[in-house]
């Protein structure tokens, strides 16, 4: 047999392997970015929504989309939508859409998730210009005490003290830690919790004080209120209506209101470059504006313990959710870029206060 | 006292060693089962106590959900792919690995360990950097609209990489043991390669094939880290079983978990029963003994 | 012939594309940026804290398990006592149980409801979310590795030359000592490498069990999930490549110890 043939069953398959590593693309822009046509694609029969949300508002959706699937029914013809849904952490569902998961509708838990899914150009058009400036739901940060509040938490200073055993999430890896956090940095800004009003340096010692105490970052809010549920530290810090849901299923949570709270506002977004190349804008965009419908509102706050989008109504509560004395949105500290520069950034306060 | 009493009350050197000898014996053993309760037994006791716990209904309100249903079913589908893809293969490659003599065998060999090198995560990982949107194969297969990463292909082959090694570490051992003899003289006798395999090899090798294939089966019904990094979580379509247990864990579905988990549990103890049996049979055939 | 070689090319085809692309991918993306991007990824807080934690309690595991792994396949070998069988199948248990599943056992006997954690809690001492919970989980992962690989080597050993020893005036450690080590060590060598390699890259069982709390009780592994999680795929590789490498060269060297104890 020639020399060259014996050696080919060698050589062949290298050769394939190595070609296909040099034929890598690292330096294309994502594939997926730039709509496919100016809507001349031909819509399925039957529209697939793959919806991506962060964790805690499964049960929300779990009611809301079977109402607008019969809805559009309804409407167009006994057309059916499926929805094909994924629940993660909301910065690891960013994650996932920016590195191929080709959802079309996005519903995170903080602005910032979805800004970083624009930035890969994934995102064309401005999500903060639609109906409450694209947010769908709001919170407010609670700690969640043993029944009776025992260890007589108040506010965020009572966290600091000695012996004091936190639960909260993961900043690098959850969205829910950093409303967590912002919500101390912002109410010792304000003057509350025992700071001056402006005093960063009395704000920073108060967030080095609470983090200190920390005994578990988990990988989401979820996993902190449950964690705290099965006996572990004294408060967990969480949203209001994570512990609220805790109540509704018999468990034994407990919210203490600090007086001064951000206000939580989760985002939804039509995300462009996959509609767009699944055809399905008409109805990701139609969900969308369900969204914000006043019904869908009432099933945010009924299901999902979740408050108003509208600051004032917000701040008053009503029914179930007490009203807060200091309320106020990220944009009063002047934004999340800032705040993450400051607080999360690999030298911010926050991510140095937990390695050292 | 007469003497030969006195004799027989006084412990003589040799007994007193062999009671210590037979005291260190029941003390190793105390140790060693101990050591495999507290690590194991009392675990494995501890979550069909908290899987129960709401009465044994729950089995069956847990297994009924569609859910749970396509969890299990997307496990099998990639366990079974991945045991026939890594068996054929790995025959193959076990094969050429101990019937022939070529330059870069050593580094074939170091291939096939390196899977147990990395952490599944990693491999995960790979695959994203493979298949995600800036990945190496990204514009080839989005080109075709074919969906790699983020659905159940890559959950495939991340399971695959993970399990190569099994089959193969298994028939290496046997195919050098038993040798060529018989295999020749097959051949000799005018049998064809395929004959020979069959007819010959195969029998040779069938428990230890068993063994791998078992082996195979178990570490892709439990894989959790890769599948969980290229899955996606989608609902319905990309959760196995374990990734279901996983999510449910944090979506406050600790019953169904728990249930889940003892499921998969039941079905390793039956697979370990199995590699029990092909492990006792494989060393009988190979003259050794347990 | 050409069938032969057919063979081998579907061979090297198989683990190429299958097994060197992914790992190269993963190699390249971690060096991209040069010795200076492993060097700033490996300076994110809590990096080095994770990779710590996980050589630490790896060691650690492989050292136990070298020890009770030993103890264990004598036992099983060379004593009868009842349910010797069974015991030698439950050690076995892990290679065919899910990690996560292993996780969650613990999770139930040593979490804070647990039959043993709640008593173990009410004592103040807590076994879950710390690094004893880490080190707990690898040792049952790795519980089958040394047993495994020492088990075959005494079966052969005859237990003559043992008895010879204690007829000599040797007591059972002395015997054990001189007869069973050298004859074993080997082979304890390799599963405590195996152990060692395999532990590196645990997630399954601890990422239930240890709180991963960053700086504590967070390990490489689930480090390197979490990156994954985030935007940080190259910072995510650059650990990973650190911790491959180091289990790669493991796992070549017990490769390299056991095939030298089947041919000898």
């Amino acid at each position: 047999m020639p020399r060259w043939l014996r050696r080919s069953h060698v050589v062949a398959p290298i050769l394939t392997v190595l070609v296909l590593a040099a034929c890598s693309d690292t330096s294309s822009t994502a594939s997926a970015a730039g709509p496919s046509g100016s809507g001349t694609c031909t819509p399925a029969e039957t529209p697939i929504i793959n919806f991506a949300a962060y964790s805690t508002p499964r049960e929300v959706y779990g009611k809301i989309i079977p109402e607008f699937v019969s809805q559009w029914k309804e409407d167009h013809d006994d057309q059916n939508v499926i929805f094909q849904e994924s629940y993660a952490g909301s910065t690891t569902q960013a994650a996932n859409i920016i590195a191929g998961y080709e959802a079309d509708v996005v519903a995170l838990s903080l602005g910032p998730d979805v800004d970083e899914i624009a930035s890969a150009g994934l995102i064309t058009h401005d999500w903060t210009k639609e109906a409450d400036d694209g947010m769908v739901s709001t919170s407010v940060v609670v700690f969640d005490v043993r029944p009776g509040n025992p260890d007589g938490f108040t506010d965020w200073d009572d966290l600091t003290a000695d012996g004091v055993e936190i639960l909260t999430p993961d900043p690098a890896s959850s969205g829910g830690a950093r409303w967590n956090l912002v919500s101390a940095w912002g109410a010792a800004l304000r003057g509350h919790a025992g700071v001056g009003e402006g005093d960063e340096a009395g704000a920073q010692a108060l967030l080095e004080g609470v983090l200190g105490n920390v005994v578990v970052f988990d990988k989401s809010a979820r996993d902190s209120i449950q964690n705290f549920e099965s006996g572990i530290g004294n408060v967990a810090i969480t949203y209001e209506n994570e512990v609220l849901t805790a109540q509704e299923a018999g468990l034994e949570d407990e919210a203490v209101y600090p007086p001064s709270s951000v206000l939580i506002q989760n985002p939804v977004a039509v995300v462009d470059a996959n509609v767009d190349k699944h055809c399905v804008r008409e109805v990701a965009e139609a969900f969308v504006e369900f969204l914000h419908t006043p019904d869908v509102k009432a099933l945010y706050t009924e299901v999902g313990f979740l408050r108003s989008t509208d600051l004032a109504e917000a701040q008053a509560g009503g029914g179930q959710f007490p009203p807060i004395e200091d309320l106020w949105t990220v944009d009063d500290l002047g934004g999340w870029d800032g705040l993450t520069q400051e607080l999360f950034d690999d030298d911010g306060i926050v991510t140095q206060a937990i390695a050292g | 006292m007469s003497a030969v009493a006195a004799r027989d009350a006084v412990p003589t050197d040799l007994e007193r060693a062999r009671r210590r000898r037979r005291l260190v014996r029941s003390l190793l053993v105390i140790g060693c089962v101990g050591y495999v309760a507290v690590l194991l037994l009392l675990p494995l006791i501890g979550i069909i106590r908290t899987a129960l716990e709401p009465g044994v209904g729950i089995v069956r309100e847990t297994l009924t959900l569609p859910e749970v249903r396509h969890a299990f079913y997307l496990t099998g589908i990639i366990t079974v792919i991945t045991v026939v893809v890594t068996t054929v293969f790995g025959l193959i490659v076990a094969w050429v690995l101990v019937r022939q003599r070529f330059h870069g065998r050593a580094v074939m060999n170091a291939l096939v360990d390196l899977p147990f090198a990395l952490s599944p995560v990693t491999v995960g990982l790979a695959c994203v950097l493979l298949f995600g949107a800036n990945g190496w194969f990204n514009e080839f297969f989005a080109a075709r609209g074919i969906q790699i990463i983020f659905a159940v292909p890559a959950m495939v082959l991340v399971t695959i990489f993970i399990c190569v090694p099994f089959t193969i570490r298994e028939l290496v051992p046997v195919l050098e043991e038993i040798g060529l003899d018989e295999e020749d003289a097959s051949r000799t006798l005018g049998a064809s390669l395929w004959q020979t395999f069959f007819k010959v090899t195969l029998p040779n090798i069938r428990w230890a094939l068993g063994y791998g294939v078992a082996l195979t089966t178990a570490r892709a019904i439990g894989e959790i880290g890769a599948v969980l990094i290229v899955s996606g979580l989608i609902k319905g379509k990309t959760e196995t079983a374990t990734i279901f247990i996983f999510t449910a864990i944090e979506e406050r579905q600790t019953a169904e978990a728990f249930v889940v988990a003892l499921v998969l549990a039941a079905i390793s103890i039956v697979l370990l029963v199995l590699l029990e049996a092909f492990r006792r049979r494989s060393e009988k055939g190979r003259g050794h003994t347990t | 012939m050409a069938r032969h070689l057919a063979l081998r090319g579907a061979a090297i085809l198989y683990l190429g594309l299958i097994v060197v692309l992914p790992v190269l991918a993963v190699i390249r993306e971690g060096f991209a940026g040069g010795l200076a991007a492993l060097r700033e990824a490996l300076a994110i807080p809590y990096a080095w804290d994770a990779i710590r934690l996980t050589l630490i309690t790896s060691i650690l595991a492989a050292v136990i398990n070298a020890v009770m792994g030993t103890a264990l396949a004598y036992v099983l070998v060379r004593f009868r006592f009842p349910g010797r069988r069974v015991l030698s199948s439950v050690v076995d248990l892990p290679l065919a149980i899910p990690t996560l599943v292993t996780g969650l056992m613990l999770v139930s006997l040593y979490g804070p409801n647990g039959a043993i954690g709640g008593w173990l809690a009410e004592r103040g001492i807590q076994v879950v979310f710390t690094k004893f919970a880490v080190l707990l989980a690898l040792l049952v992962v790795t519980l089958p590795l040394v047993v495994r690989q020492v088990m075959p080597v005494l079966q052969e050993l005859d237990p003559a030359e043992e008895e010879a020893a204690s007829t000599l005036g040797a007591n059972a450690w002395t015997s054990f000592r001189r007869v069973v080590l050298p004859a074993v060590r080997p082979a304890v060598v390799g599963g405590t490498l195996l152990t060692f390699a395999r532990c590196l890259g645990e997630f399954g069982s601890v990422v239930l069990i240890s709180g991963n709390l960053p700086g504590k009780t967070l390990t490489a592994p689930v480090f390197i999930f979490q990156l994954a999680n985030q935007f940080r795929p190259a910072e995510a590789a650059a650990v990973a490549t650190l911790l491959f490498a180091l289990a790669f060269v493991l796992v070549l060297v017990t490769a390299r110890l056991t095939r030298r104890r089947e041919d000898a």
